[in-house]
């Protein structure tokens, strides 16, 4: 039993002495629980602290622990940006678990039924190029994005030729205005054209988000049956949220919106794979949990090749600007990178929202982390705590501007 | 975030191994039982071995490593090591589209081939079958396809493990929930009865097979195996490097009856590891006929 300080205080906690105000009154009796409110009804009441088992949170916070350090097994346990990482997916599972969630036993961790999906190319058939060429004689990458792309591209861009560009797609449109209105920017007065976010946000800058959403939208046409497509866009918008942050804490001249597009992308080539060998793609999500290895280790055992070795081949062919190209490209080898310092944001990106994720029941574990790319991005482990703490503000609304 | 982290909560838990240490056991497990383990695995190594090296007091992998290569109880720790690097998981019906596409155009053509012959007999190797799901969803597959018939049949489905106790498991054949999760229902309510702790299969099933723990890297040992018209060995060579592959899949070579079949699992081919044998495309899978 010890004393808890009502700023640590977390949901789930149950008090050991009945919790009262100065004046007397009782808030909460003796063996209560403390809900998501207190902390603020407390200290508003001014109290400042309250008697609880601290020993079952030591417990709790142990459990947090064990089950969050089987995520981070494959990767280097001395890293001291995974030291952070870990730390915070802790909290997050500890904070979880006090509210009474049962993390997944091991067997509902692997079961998962693959049986009603068939691959469009058998095993054999199938590498990175010839399921890139059969998804692009198919379908050509839209018109729209194209035309971004040549926008993006062009000296002569201007306002009001990239306004007309993006008007003539009103759910483009629709989700761009989404966008510049979330946490993401955070803008004191709601921004109600697309040529008011041209000003504010800067041309490039709008150009480099339209060809991302268009991109997105490419892909709307998955079936959900596939894979847990929610999950993977949940994924995708954290990490391009984690590397528009990280890309700003770097200082300025960074083009925040290069990076919040190439993370929002990262994985594309998955998506590839989702759609040509979705059996071959699923069993692999199934062997990363059956073996504790990072999803990309296993489309490597079982495939052959990663998504990564897809998105070269995809973006290749859609002839995607190579400043995002090479950094989806190497999200999982900042090293191979031209500029490493970039693709270690991303790569960086990944690996955080991985973190999130363990504490929102995701089940696959964290891929390898590079410590000395994510150096040169000259921001300090310790300084993650702030990245994390910024992301927490911006990322339900950000996300929820997608769904 | 409100939470107040003690200080004492580590990522590392385990001894940490050398990049030597862990060569060495990288080996070791590769000679004893064809598992190769990249070098991207060391860390999982570390968390997997750990509580095993805490059990045993010892305080580094070199230790452990001792342990496994001296102690007289080596036979013990190595049985103990299997079970860390190998992975059991599989299901009753695991991969219907292929089992359905194996029963359409294999199983019922060895069958006719063997009528016409008068050879009332058919032998099946399943390599690598864990908990023995497989070799009874290929005792069923054949009681579904033979029907009353069956009774003038001689058939054996061999399955064989690297783990005692997965065989062990197998022999007992009760499963739970969990195992059915690829299982057609009413297969289920044919071919199992409750039983305290689970589903059993039934008898008749059971009678078609028996189980051994064997290690597919003992070429003496797969040679015991009795010829077979059909070989399933599904998710279990992805495990192996390409030499081991090799190896393994010309002992099926050389367990197979002419004109047999080898069936390997979804994702895997005898690509760039066997020319010896005639790919077939059968709807849902791929087939290796001995030629
Ligand atoms: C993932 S399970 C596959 C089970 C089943 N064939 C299926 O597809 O559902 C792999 C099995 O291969 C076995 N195994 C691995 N190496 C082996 C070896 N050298 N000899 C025999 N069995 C081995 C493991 O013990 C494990 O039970
Ligand atoms: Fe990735
Ligand atoms: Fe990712």
């Amino acid at each position: 039993m010890s004393k808890v300080r009502t700023e640590d205080l977390k949901p789930g906690l149950i008090v050991s002495e009945d919790v009262k105000s100065p004046d007397g009154r009782v808030i909460l009796p003796k063996g209560g629980r403390i809900e998501a409110f207190h902390p603020m009804l407390l200290k508003g009441l001014g109290v400042t602290e309250v008697e609880a088992d601290s020993g079952d949170d030591e417990k709790l916070l142990q459990a947090a622990a064990d089950y969050t350090r089987e995520f981070f097994s494959y990767a280097n346990p001395d890293s001291p940006v995974l030291a952070e990482l870990f730390l915070y997916a802790t909290g997050l599972v500890a904070q979880r678990l006090a509210t009474g969630w049962v993390p997944p036993t091991l067997g509902e961790r692997m079961a998962q039924n693959v049986e009603h999906l068939s691959d469009v190319l058998p095993a054999d058939e199938a590498d990175p190029e010839k399921i890139v060429r059969h998804e692009t004689e198919l379908a050509s990458f839209p018109e729209s994005s194209l035309r971004l792309k040549a926008e993006l591209e062009s000296p002569k861009a201007s306002i009001g030729s990239l306004t007309k560009l993006i008007g003539q797609d009103l759910g483009l449109s629709a989700k761009l205005l989404k966008l510049a209105n979330s946490p993401l920017y955070n803008f004191a007065e709601p921004v109600e054209s697309i040529q008011r976010a041209v000003t504010l946000i800067g041309l490039r800058e709008v150009s480099t988000l339209a060809l991302g959403m268009a991109t997105i939208n490419y892909f709307q046409g998955i079936p959900p049956e596939l894979v847990d497509m929610k999950s993977f866009w949940r994924h995708s918008i954290s990490c391009g949220i984690f590397a528009k942050i990280l890309s700003q804490a770097m200082g300025s001249g960074m083009n925040p919106e290069r990076f919040f597009i190439a993370g929002l992308l990262h994985d594309v080539g998955r998506l590839i794979m989702f759609k040509k060998l979705p059996y071959a793609s699923t069993e692999a999500l199934l062997y990363a949990r059956e073996n504790f290895v990072p999803i990309v280790a296993a489309e490597a055992a079982l495939i052959g090749y990663t998504h990564t070795a897809v998105s070269q081949y995809l973006l290749a062919s859609w002839k995607f600007p190579a400043m995002l190209a090479d950094l989806i490209n190497n999200h999982h080898s900042p090293k191979a990178a031209p500029d490493p310092r970039l693709a270690a944001i991303i790569h960086t990106a990944d690996a955080m929202s991985n973190a999130v994720e363990i504490g929102a029941g995701r089940l696959y574990v964290l891929p390898d982390f590079d410590d000395e790319s994510f150096a040169l991005m000259g921001l300090p482990a310790s300084g993650l705590a702030k990245v994390f703490a910024d992301y927490e503000t911006q990322a339900e609304q950000t996300i929820s501007a997608f769904f | 975030m409100a939470l107040t982290l003690s200080p004492t909560l580590s990522l590392r838990k385990a001894p940490s191994i050398s990049d030597e240490e862990f060569r060495k056991l990288r080996d070791f497990i590769y000679s004893k039982c064809g598992i190769f383990v990249d070098d991207k695995r060391k860390y999982l190594f570390e968390t997997r071995f750990g509580p095993r090296l805490n059990a045993l007091g010892a305080k580094s992998f070199s230790e452990y490593f001792q342990i496994l290569t001296l102690s007289p109880d080596k036979d013990k720790e190595l049985a103990s090591l299997f079970e860390m690097v190998t992975t059991n998981e599989t299901s009753l019906y695991r991969d219907t589209k292929q089992l359905d596409g194996v029963r359409a155009s294999i199983l019922s053509k060895i069958i006719k081939e063997q009528r016409a012959k008068g050879k009332f007999e058919l032998s099946v190797w399943s390599a690598g079958c864990s908990s023995g799901e497989e070799p009874y969803t290929l005792s069923i597959l054949l009681h579904e396809e033979l029907g009353p018939e069956l009774r003038k049949w001689r058939i054996a489905i061999t399955g064989v493990d690297l783990s005692p106790a997965m065989v062990a498991k197998a022999k007992a054949g009760v499963y739970q929930e969990y195992a059915f999760k690829t299982t057609p229902e009413d297969i289920k309510k044919k071919y199992f009865t409750p039983v305290v702790g689970g589903l059993k299969v039934t008898d008749s099933v059971a009678s078609l097979t028996c189980f051994q723990s064997m290690n597919l890297n003992d070429a003496a040992a797969t040679k015991r195996i009795p010829k077979s018209h059909l070989v399933f060995c599904r998710n279990v060579i992805i495990y192996f490097d390409e030499a081991m592959k090799k190896k393994v899949v010309s002992s099926f070579y050389d367990n197979l009856l002419p004109g047999g079949v080898l069936i390997l699992g979804h994702s895997e081919t005898l690509h760039k590891i066997s020319a010896a044998f005639k790919p077939m495309m059968l709807p849902g899978a791929m087939a290796y006929e001995k030629i």
